[in-house]
């Protein structure tokens, strides 16, 4: 019973790890590209005159 | 939205890969992480909260982006050793080159904004207007580095519209590289196990 249970707290902490490991890389990944990136849809409220 | 959707594919390409080879899927392992969130931070407020522009002096809105591109260039070199990360460091040098170069905003000509939904006739735009989170229209003959400028469009597929840069297509083409491909040298099992 306790190796039962070590062993599937063990695989919730693991894919916990690896969920959250993948998560934070993704949210990286989007902010990156739309922080590097500058296309433009012409979107936005933005027009400002300088 | 074109950058999202290189990223969508390269994760589902990536996963598809790992689904093929019978391996898990790991994503990318950055240093340094919090870096990105830094660098993010100072463009919400000037490219992507409209209501910024009242208490944001404009010298320090033009200045905001160089900067946090800059930052970027250091999350990038800190991870340069990862798969695809080369190419987006090639992007990001590109557009900090030409944003740097044009007063802190990406240039687009009046022609190619006319061209994006909602866009006015060229001759009704006004030259030194930002459009958009971080573009600002300048005739070709005034920008610097137009090459890299905001100037290519992509065709009009489903309804959307959107000019980029070369730049741009550096980034879109390492993001999709980083998501796709495992990390060099790391090989993992179905259970997640790394081994070399």
């Amino acid at each position: 019973m306790n190796s039962k249970l070590s062993k599937l707290m063990l695989l919730t902490s693991r894919i916990n790890r690896q969920h959250l490991q993948l998560l934070v890389a993704i949210l990286a990944l989007v902010l990156m590209v739309l922080g590097i990136g500058a296309p433009s849809d012409g979107g936005g409220a933005t027009r400002i005159r300088f | 939205m074109i950058l999202l959707a290189a990223l969508l594919l390269g994760l589902l390409a990536g996963w598809g890969l790992a689904s093929w080879q019978r391996r898990a899927y790991r994503a990318p392992e950055f240093k340094s992480v919090w870096l990105v969130f830094a660098a993010f931070a100072p463009q919400v407020l000037v490219a992507y909260w409209p209501g910024a522009v009242e208490f944001v002096p404009p010298r320090m809105a033009a200045a905001t982006l160089p900067v946090s591109l800059t930052i970027f260039l250091v999350f990038v070199w800190l991870n340069r050793r990862l798969p695809g990360m080369f190419v987006v460091l090639a992007g990001l040098v590109l557009n900090l080159a030409v944003i740097t170069a044009n007063g802190g905003w990406m240039p687009i000509s009046p022609e190619t904004a006319s061209r994006l939904p909602g866009g006015s006739a060229p001759e009704a735009a006004a030259v030194g207007t930002r459009l958009g989170e971080k573009d600002v229209l300048l005739r070709p003959e005034d920008t610097r580095l137009e090459f890299l400028a905001d100037r290519n469009l992509i065709p009009d597929l489903f309804g959307y519209r959107a000019a980029f840069s070369i730049g741009d297509v550096f980034v879109a083409a390492g993001a999709f590289w980083l998501l796709a491909r495992p990390p060099v040298g790391v090989v993992t099992d179905r259970s997640g196990d790394a081994y070399n």
